[in-house]
């Protein structure tokens, strides 16, 4: 890879990151003035790395996602993936790049398209990127299925006849199907029971170990983050407030805004 | 045997009557084929003055049909087929749907998940706050107001003078949960019914919710908080009930339940939590999910997804059983390693 984009954080420039964020800004014009929702954020994430996310409702940390996504642009700064300027890409540069990115979201009904089957909804995007046949396609989402534990034989129904958790694991079948570098998770679980969130974590890091996946891994909930990223980043008022590796921030937190986190979390076992 | 025995002798008023006395309690919804799905099928529990009582359980486990057929706000598909919930000496289930909103909102105070959907968007607060005062005609307009601004106050919001005239949109979560819970708590109920309180706020507006709700709970009022997040039950509830499929699968003081689980699925729900600092604990997620009612297994509804499922014992009905004077679990081997 040839990485040139200048170092952001000292002892950087050796990281081979996948994707990177530098000093970005995003503000949001509304009636009520502008809204600052990143402000000079800077992150990366190394290949085969898991980065999370922490932060409080409206601290910009799905905004970051979206950045990063390249789903929408930067006010300033700039996101690079993979040595390439997102806001220079366009048109089928940018295509050929999404499909090395993908992404999952919260609410797992709302991003399963309804009147597609199980099978239609993981092999659309390869349909859509030109991969293989009608036929080669249907192996491979029945295959992607199975990895994600969804029993294959149910492979023809629709999403409203599988649970939450069983939707959830479509569409990360779905985001799976493209073999993406790197995968953006914005609060996968949050949307689940406390028994389906256990087997969706469980499959995330066996996924993270066997694809050797680059994941950015966004959440409010401390615990879900500290148990899968190898690295994290606090946010609040769209700032990142501090970073670190995980170990390290959980135990010993240097910001105030950590310790106070870190803090309201109320144990389960004593 | 009562939830309402002191644990300690400490704060738990002795011996008096339940606040609330839940017995064999059946809701059912009519389909429009087949067999009425069995929603809350034999729920019983005591609440004392003072005490906060959790309901423990994932989606579909009846905890919210059970606190709707309580306060007699199930819609028309529900039909509750048996059972008391006695409240202050009156089955709640027979009284008459006029005196049924006499204690609604009054007696019973009520705080929803989600604020945004339970206050009227198109009213100012000072509506919203009044209106259980002047409905039930426990004062006049001038004094409701007062008492209104006052609610505001005690619950911690900034400028009640002036928060009193927004509209619920204008405030910010956190602020609009604490509005509903002034809203609740404007006539000083008895007892607080709050279905997943804390849910949809931040951890540290979570932390400050629930320590307003512990100043009433000093006060006398009984809370029955109904909760998915066992961090929430050990930090504010003093005893706890854990449904599955409709049913109390066990119940205990709240401490003991989750240091020392008796029921499977209980345990299964502690292995599936994950914790700050539990990074090297492996998660012991349960297998499969929540049946449907429509399918409800035979004898213990857990059995199919229990590690320790043994047959035929698990397919026949597993009633609760009094383990100790405090602690009662729905499964046959629960006693089993009793100390």
């Amino acid at each position: 890879m040839t990485e040139t984009t200048p170092a952001v954080t000292p002892g950087e420039e050796t990281v081979d990151a996948i994707v990177r964020a530098e000093n970005v800004t995003k503000v949001f014009s509304t009636r009520a003035g502008d809204v600052r929702a990143v402000d000079d954020v800077s992150l990366w994430v190394a290949r085969g790395e898991t980065v999370g996310v922490v932060g409080e409702s409206g601290s910009g940390k799905s905004t970051v996602a979206r950045l990063l996504m390249g789903l929408q642009p930067c006010t300033s700064g700039r996101v690079v993936f993979d040595g390439r300027d997102l806001a220079s890409v366009q048109g089928r540069e940018l295509r050929v790049l999404r499909r090395r990115m993908q992404m999952v979201f919260q609410n797992p009904f709302g991003s399963l398209l309804p009147h597609y089957s199980a099978a239609a909804n993981v092999m659309e995007p390869m349909r859509l990127h030109g991969r293989g046949t009608k036929e080669s396609r249907r192996d491979r989402a029945v295959e992607l299925l199975d990895l994600v534990g969804v029993n294959p034989r149910f492979a023809d129904l629709y999403p409203t006849q599988f649970s939450g958790g069983q939707q959830q694991r479509i569409a990360i079948a779905r985001a799976l199907a493209l073999e993406p570098e790197l995968l953006v998770c914005d609060e996968p679980t949050s949307s689940l029971d406390v028994s389906i969130q256990a087997q969706i974590l469980s499959l995330i890091g066996d996924l993270q170990d066997r694809l050797g996946l680059s994941c950015l891994f966004i959440s409010h909930n401390l615990a879900v983050v500290e148990r899968l990223a190898d690295r994290v980043a606090v946010m609040s008022e769209g700032r990142i407030v501090e970073e670190g590796p995980a170990e390290q921030l959980f135990e010993s937190p240097q910001h105030p805004y950590t310790q106070r986190l870190l803090g309201a979390v109320l144990p389960v076992t004593s | 045997m009562t939830m309402t025995e002191p644990r300690d002798g400490a704060t738990a008023p002795t011996a008096t009557e339940p606040l609330l006395h839940v017995a064999d309690l059946h809701t059912e919804f009519r389909r429009e084929q087949g067999e009425p799905l069995r929603a809350v099928d034999g729920v019983s529990f005591d609440i004392a003055p003072g005490r906060a009582l959790a309901i423990v359980g994932e989606s579909g486990s009846g905890k919210s049909v059970t606190m709707r057929t309580v306060l007699r706000l199930l819609p028309r598909t529900a039909r509750t087929t048996a059972g008391t919930a006695r409240f202050q000496g009156r089955d709640l289930l027979t009284l008459s749907a006029r005196d049924m909103r006499r204690v609604r909102g009054r007696d019973i105070g009520m705080v929803f998940q989600n604020a945004m959907e339970a206050m009227n968007p198109t009213l100012t607060l000072e509506r919203q706050l009044t209106e259980h005062l002047l409905w039930h005609g426990i004062c006049g307009k001038a004094e409701a107001k007062k008492r209104a601004v006052q609610a505001l106050a005690d619950v911690g919001i900034p400028e009640p003078e002036r928060r009193i005239r927004v509209y619920p949109f204008q405030l910010s979560g956190g602020m609009r949960q604490r509005a509903m819970i002034a809203m609740a708590m404007i006539t000083q109920p008895a007892l607080l019914i709050a279905d997943e309180p804390t849910t949809a706020v931040d951890v540290t507006v979570q932390r400050q919710i629930l320590d307003l709700l512990a100043g009433l709970k000093e006060r006398g009022t009984g809370i029955i908080m109904i909760t998915h997040d066992l961090g929430v039950a050990r930090y504010f509830c003093d005893d706890a009930v854990v449904m599955y499929a409709g049913r109390v699968v066990e119940r205990a003081p709240t401490r003991d339940l989750l240091d020392t689980p008796r029921h499977p699925y209980t345990r299964g729900l502690l292995g599936s939590s994950v914790e700050v600092g539990g990074r090297d604990r492996p998660l012991a997620p349960i297998p499969g999910s929540p049946p449907d009612l429509a399918r409800r297994p035979v004898g213990c509804a857990f059995h199919p997804r229990c590690a320790e499922a043994q047959l035929p014992r698990c397919r026949e009905d597993q009633e609760l059983i009094e383990i100790s004077t405090t602690r009662a679990a729905a499964c046959w081997r629960a006693g089993d390693d009793d100390d």
